[in-house]
């Protein structure tokens, strides 16, 4: 068994959010590097066992669109290196199955900014465990990470977000928050958003929300005609399809939609 | 450049006077079984809890260190004197009490405080209580309050104390539990009876004047159904450049409908390690209310528990935490929802300076039976220079989708435009800065007792001197 997910500062053992435990064969590197002033944008399905290393040179953008949707189970790996205003941009979708997944990014440059649209819909069996690192070293450097996700079944996650500020990152922003609907008495969700602070010149913040739909929200739609298993669903849509919405790729959007069999949503 | 702030470390002047001790009343140090069984022998222990003693020491020895706080390799067991003989028994007439003794407390306010706003007072000095007492109408109302060892040699308390010790903490727990459960010493004992309501606080203030010892007070608490009680628990020692360590126990017990309020400043001194383990479980309806300052100690591991057991049962925890030069205090709570409808709230404040590493760290768990639970965590981090650290890692386990779980942080330095809206109603730099840190901390203050509020202003003493850093 390998050690995956380490969180950067472990906290009470018996939680069991320090580490994740899995058997995973060697991972298949790939390296993607942005030069400087350049803009990029990739849309990658993701294979078992892959670990990507980005460079990101200054002034440059790269849009990152990673899909996790092979029914297998799957180990992953995202580094990338932020130089002077460079910039990452990324969308992240889980959709099912056993997924560990580790997104390491490190904010070296001034103004190196870094935003993550992170969406899940989580199943009968469906197990995930994301641990989501931002270093922050550059001055005036930003992160930017937003959560959102859905849990049926028994399905199970974990989700661990640290914004780790070091000396020499003044004047660096950053901020996380994770929006999980719960949908049956059988799941469990653990949430630890975390803020590391080295640095006194920084902004920092973290907010969430665990547990079910708006009682106000329900009752609106029910009065509307709406049942209430089509209420679960038409929001589990609404959250998701806001970051597919994000992807800007047609095709990659329609795949997406087939593979959460919600055909009906493509024009 | 940006202006910096410079606040006042605290003022510990007051704590730091002592007397020089008769070491000939010392145990020798480390904890072996023969220290152990010395203990329990000048104690006059039960042969159920000599046993206790050394179970517990045999899992202190087998457990290992804790690996994910703070450092504590500073802190050499074999170096600490584990129990220090008193010098005269417990006395309930102050005039009694040892005068040196009796001149520590006086200093910090105890019988001062008792005359003015207290149900009843404890005085614990090293490894015993020195002076107990509790006001005659109190007694009369059936609230005992006494010390453990006297409760544990009275036999219309000893089978309660037999059912209650150590259960909500076992000694498996954690090392330094375990530690406790072999050496404790001391502590109060506190039985509310049913309906009983006890307006005026209740305080034990625990006092270590012995260099490179430990204090493992223990104190617990029943509070029976539809009562309440609050409790104030203070702490302090001079400053010695031998480590010292604090490895106390607190169990609660709060009844159904019952409302127990346990108040907590803790201004060890700096060469202190304070590994302290407090835990309330909570029946149906009922309320534990934690209110915990800490501004001492070199390293802290602190986090009170609430275990909600109780259909409808709330826990709040309402902490502040100033870490300066040489500190790293590692504090915050843990809250577990056991039953349906249960509710927690947190909310926290921690200050860091002059290289101080201030750590809050939480664990909320709704379990699968806790339907309809609720819960929401605030805490926020103020960092008054760049050579000081401040983290925060919060947990929130969830295992049921009939719940709602809030979760806010912040961390960050003294707002700019805060300084400068101040300064546009006529205040100057200094003046608005001082504002802003007071009021950073005055959330938590409030919910203090005043003498204890003032005993914080006195602590923190933030004397803002503005300057050009």
């Amino acid at each position: 068994m390998t050690k995956l997910n380490i969180l950067p500062l472990p906290t009470f053992a018996r939680l069991g959010v320090n580490y994740t435990e899995r058997e995973v064969a060697a991972f298949k590197r790939e390296e993607i590097t942005v030069p400087d002033g350049a803009e990029q944008q990739i849309i990658k399905f993701v294979s078992p066992c892959s670990e990507t290393v980005v460079t990101v040179g200054k002034g440059a953008a790269l849009k990152l669109v990673v899909i996790f949707a092979d029914k297998q189970s799957c180990a992953a790996r995202l580094v990338t290196t932020l130089d002077d205003s460079a910039k990452l941009d990324l969308i992240q979708l889980y959709l099912g199955d056993d997924t560990v997944s580790e997104i390491v990014t490190e904010l070296k440059g001034c103004k190196a900014a870094f935003t993550a649209e992170i969406g899940y819909d989580l199943g009968a069996g469906d197990k995930l465990d994301i641990n989501l690192v931002a270093n922050h070293y550059g001055r005036k450097s930003m992160s930017e990470i937003a959560v959102n996700g859905v849990l049926r079944d028994n399905a199970q996650k974990t989700f661990k977000g640290t914004i780790d500020f070091r000396t020499g990152s003044a004047g660096a922003k950053g901020s996380e928050k994770e929006d999980v609907i719960l949908m049956n008495e059988a799941v469990v969700n653990k949430t630890v958003p975390v803020i590391l602070c080295d640095e006194e010149d920084v902004e920092g913040s973290h907010g969430a929300t665990i547990g079910r739909i708006d009682e106000k929200h329900i009752y609106y739609m029910q009065s509307r005609g709406i049942p209430e298993e089509k209420i679960y669903e038409l929001i589990t849509r609404a959250r998701l399809s806001k970051i597919i919405g994000k992807i800007g790729d047609e095709q990659a959007e329609k795949r997406i939609y087939t593979i959460l069999g919600w055909s009906d949503d493509i024009e | 450049m940006k202006e910096k702030t410079q606040v006042a470390d605290i003022n510990r002047s007051l704590y730091d006077f002592r007397y020089d001790e008769d070491e000939s009343s010392f145990l020798d140090s480390g904890i072996t079984p023969g220290i152990i069984r010395e203990i329990s022998a000048e104690k006059g222990d039960p042969e159920w809890m000599t046993e206790f003693r050394l179970h517990s020491l045999e899992i202190y020895n087998r457990l290992k260190m804790p690996d994910w706080g703070p450092d504590i390799s500073g802190l050499n067991m074999d170096n600490i004197v584990a129990y220090i003989r008193p010098k005269k028994g417990m006395q309930s007439d102050w005039n009694e009490v040892p005068d040196d003794i009796k001149e520590t407390f006086e200093k910090l306010g105890i019988p001062q405080a008792e005359r003015e706003s207290l149900a009843g007072v404890g005085a614990q000095y090293d490894s015993e209580l020195v002076y107990h007492n509790v006001r005659k109408e109190v007694a009369e109302s059936g609230v005992v309050y006494t010390d453990l060892e006297s409760a544990m040699h009275d036999e219309r308390y000893a089978e309660m104390i037999r059912s209650h010790f150590m259960k909500l903490v076992p000694p498996t727990d954690h090392k330094f539990a375990a530690l406790h459960g072999a050496v404790w010493s001391g502590g109060s004992f506190v039985y509310v009876p049913a309906g009983v309501k006890l307006e005026i606080p209740l305080q034990s203030y625990f006092r270590l004047n012995a260099k490179g010892a430990g204090q493992f007070e223990h104190t617990l608490i029943i509070v029976e159904d539809n009562a309440y009680l609050h409790f104030i628990e203070g702490c302090s020692a001079p400053k010695y450049y031998e480590a010292s360590l604090h490895a106390g126990c607190v169990e609660l017990y709060v009844g159904n409908n019952s409302t127990l309020r346990y108040s907590t400043i803790e201004n060890w001194s700096k060469n202190m390690y304070n590994l302290n383990t407090k835990r309330a479980t909570v029946g149906e309806g009922g309320k534990v209310e934690w209110v915990s300052g800490s501004f001492g100690s070199h390293v802290s591991y602190l986090y009170p528990m609430s275990i909600l057991n109780g259909r409808g049962a709330r826990a709040e925890f309402t902490g502040i935490t100033f870490a300066g030069e040489g500190q790293n205090l590692d504090t915050g709570a843990k809250i577990v929802h056991n039953a349906p409808e249960t509710s927690s709230y947190m909310n926290t404040r921690s200050i860091s300076k002059s290289g101080g590493i201030s750590t809050f760290r939480s664990a909320v768990t709704i379990n699968e039976n806790a339907v309809g639970s609720k819960s929401a965590v605030s805490c926020e981090s103020l960092m008054l220079d760049s050579i000081s650290r401040s983290d925060t890692i919060p947990s929130m386990v969830v295992k049921t989708d009939k719940a709602d779980v809030g979760h806010e942080a912040r961390i960050g330095r003294i707002s700019d435009e805060a300084v400068f809206y101040l300064m546009s109603r006529g205040l100057d730099e200094n003046a608005a800065k001082a504002l802003i840190v007071s009021g950073f901390a005055d959330n938590v203050s409030k919910e203090l007792p005043l003498e204890y509020a003032v005993e914080m202003n006195n602590l923190i003493n933030l004397e803002m001197k503005g300057s050009i850093g």
